[in-house]
């Protein structure tokens, strides 16, 4: 178990993580979700000892975060680069050395990797002769080589095809049932619905949201409609009810004040337009996002 | 430990396989050999004309003694180096009028040069050579040579002494400096050798420190503009890192090193190393490592605080001329190994290992001095890695612009 407690971290006259406390627990996906700057890739260098906080305490397995952890943890940066000039399967060794992997193992891990990831074919070459998203997967394999207990994924699945974006996202699911700690640092609200089963939703470095993946979406999505219609449905904005819309030109995605029960909008509707579908959704991570920060904004 | 080992071994093998490296390991020497051979294959060949110099001599007196002495001077199949030719000795010409005549045949080519010797048996006298081409400095000296061969033996005879006298006096009994060592031993190391082996450590540093501290920076630079650095510490300590580099690159500037030397030795002979001052290796090493050490850290500190190559290149050379600083001395030392400033400079830690790789050369160092600069040194080795490590834990994080010297001493009070 990870536990982060009353983290702050202050850098000159900013506090880039301010407060902010989370478990994350084996064999779950942890979603540290957050707008651009928002402190996530502070807290995961805390995490990963490379910086010091302020105050508050990462503690692994019950032991403040030291040195000593360097070879259980695997760090996968959001922005990504190796040795160029160097061959695949060297920077793979070397790195796995530096985790303190042998080397017949190390060998055997590669390979096995290599092969999973469909880049065998790259073993032998220059990694500036890689396509970008090749190069992503060595990158992908030098994080997970050693078989770290606790796994940090920094926006890994960016500049993937969704052929491989998928590949990943089952390599990703499959640690689940081994055991990881996982934690997932990421934009695409989308694959985090998809993955995380806990999420913390950080912004200017103090905790939004934070909670199960269920539990936020009940907590934010009660009221949601979506209907799918002909007509036009721009006076649906002006009911009274109606606490937002976003109306496109045949489907719409309506939030209902609270307490006030889905039917009010279908009899409303019913004269105006002709409703092809009529459904009460929960709303997308994504939209739980955007309403999120900006309510924080403001 | 087994990390650092880990560090040092990638870095050192992922440099040699470079195509950079093996270049410069050829072409670096490939240009010296160039630029030391060629002067020396076109100056040294000899002349294979006989070349007709000219006397004007309104005394008339030196023309037979000066033609003999250039007698001795002969080129290919014995021919001889010189002709010499009376252009005009007759004094009843005026001095001004024979000069512009013979200049005429200069001109036209009658003859390569001509000696016009002015005042002639009188105290005043004064000898020109005059010619087109006057940059032949070995003709010049034996005309010279000859010329006062000529005076000299005239003056002994005219003042009744036995011109045998002569060859006495050409004879030049110069000094040889032998120099002392503590035990009270001679050592047979003449001053040149002392010059050059000084010399070439001093400068066998300086490009070790120039080689692996721009690789060292180098690759500081690029893993932090890939953020490669990121997954490295969190797999090792910035210290582990940072003495893997200083191990690794060191070791490949020595390998560098080490295979110009073997080119230099297969080429010109183990003459060139000067065997006989190698009782004083064991201090010179010591000196060596601790400068390369000392540098080395100094360098890794200034790495993690530029962010591009340009930056880290200007800076690294203008550091590495300060450890030349005590070359331009040399020769001051030589003159007076105890000098003060010397001294002075052997005590402050950017200068102490040049400084002392000179005296250590120059003369016997009283062991007091040896114990107190090696002190120096590794307490400066120790604070400069401390500095540097804790620039570099934060520099390596921080992107984009340059601290400012304020931030800088934030970074150093931090952690």
């Amino acid at each position: 178990m990870l536990i982060v407690e009353n983290l702050v971290k202050e850098f000159k006259n900013v506090r880039a993580v301010d407060n902010i406390s989370f478990k994350v627990e084996e064999g779950k996906i942890f979603g540290l979700l957050g707008p651009n700057g928002a402190g996530k890739t502070t807290t995961i260098r805390i995490a990963l000892n490379i910086i010091k906080p302020t105050s508050g305490s990462i503690t692994f397995e019950g032991k403040p975060v030291t040195n000593e952890f360097f070879n259980i943890i695997g760090y996968l940066p959001e922005e990504r680069g190796l040795y160029k000039r160097s061959k695949v399967i060297d920077s793979i060794l070397y790195f796995a050395k530096l985790k303190n992997i042998p080397k017949q193992k190390a060998l055997d891990e590669a390979d096995y990797w290599l092969n999973k990831l469909d880049a065998t074919e790259y073993r032998d070459k220059k990694l500036q002769e890689l396509s970008k998203g090749n190069q992503q997967k060595i990158q992908f394999i030098i994080s997970v080589i050693h078989n770290p207990k606790l796994l940090i994924l920094d926006e890994p699945f960016t500049g993937f095809d969704p052929i491989n974006q998928q590949l990943i996202k089952e390599t990703i699911l499959s640690f689940v049932d081994s055991g990881k700690i996982i934690i997932l640092s990421t934009h695409q609200m989308e694959t985090a619905e998809k993955l995380c089963s806990e999420i913390f939703l950080i912004n200017k470095g103090k905790e939004v949201v934070s909670g199960s993946l269920n539990q936020v979406k009940k907590k934010y999505g009660t009221n949601n409609i979506k209907i799918e219609f002909s007509g036009d449905a721009s006076f649906i904005k002006s009911l009274p009810f109606v606490k937002q819309a976003d109306i496109y030109s045949n489907y719409a995605e309506i939030q209902m004040t609270d307490g006030i029960s889905p039917h009010e909008l279908l009899k409303a509707a019913i004269d105006k337009i002709n409703i092809n579908s009529f459904s009460v959704i929960e709303p997308t991570l994504n939209k739980i996002f955007i309403d999120v920060i900006n309510e924080s904004i403001n | 430990m087994k990390k650092i080992l880990t560090v040092a071994k990638w870095e050192f093998l992922e440099k040699v396989k470079t195509k950079a490296f093996i270049i410069s390991i050829i072409l670096t020497p490939t240009i010296v050999i160039f630029f030391s051979i060629t002067p020396t294959l076109l100056t040294g060949k000899e002349p294979d004309t006989t070349k007709v110099i000219g006397l004007v001599d309104t005394s008339g007196i030196y023309f037979r003694q000066i033609e003999n002495a250039l007698d001795k001077y002969t080129i290919e199949k014995n021919q001889p180096a010189y002709i010499l030719v009376r252009l005009s000795g007759k004094s009843e010409y005026e001095f001004d009028s024979l000069k512009s005549a013979a200049d005429k045949d200069v001109i036209k080519g009658k003859v390569e040069g001509y000696l016009l010797i002015n005042n002639g048996g009188t105290d005043s006298v004064n000898v020109e050579y005059r010619s087109k081409s006057i940059g032949n400095f070995k003709d010049i000296q034996r005309f010279s040579d000859a010329f006062n061969e000529a005076r000299i033996e005239r003056k002994l005879k005219a003042e009744g002494i036995n011109p045998k006298i002569m060859d006495y006096i050409s004879k030049n009994v110069s000094i040889k400096p032998v120099k002392l060592e503590e035990s009270g031993k001679e050592s047979n190391v003449d001053t040149l050798t002392i010059f050059f082996t000084a010399f070439i450590f001093v400068m066998l540093l300086f490009m070790l420190i120039m080689l692996s501290g721009q690789m060292l920076v180098r690759s500081l630079v690029e893993e932090k503009s890939n953020r490669l650095i990121e997954i490295i510490i969190s797999s090792c300590s910035a210290d582990e890192l940072l003495t893997g580099k200083i191990l690794g690159l060191g070791a490949l500037g020595l390998f560098q090193i080490l295979i110009w030397a073997l080119i230099a030795v297969s080429l010109l002979g183990a003459a060139i190393i000067p065997f006989a001052t190698f009782h004083n290796i064991l201090p010179m090493l010591v000196y060596f490592l601790l400068g390369y050490t000392f540098y080395t850290a100094v360098f890794v500190g200034i790495g993690s605080i530029v962010t591009t190559e340009q930056e880290a290149q200007q800076i690294t050379t203008y550091l590495s001329f300060l450890l030349l600083l005590p070359i331009v001395l040399i020769l001051p030392v030589m003159e007076n190994p105890n000098s003060i400033l010397i001294k002075v400079l052997s005590y402050i830690p950017i200068t102490l290992p040049t400084a002392m790789l000179l005296r250590v050369n120059l003369g016997p160092i009283p062991t007091s001095v040896m114990v107190i600069t090696i002190c120096i040194m590794v307490i400066s080795i120790y604070i400069a890695i401390k500095l540097a490590s804790k620039v570099f834990r934060i520099g390596i994080l921080s992107y984009g612009k340059r601290p400012s010297l304020k931030e800088l001493g934030e970074w150093l009070r931090e952690s």
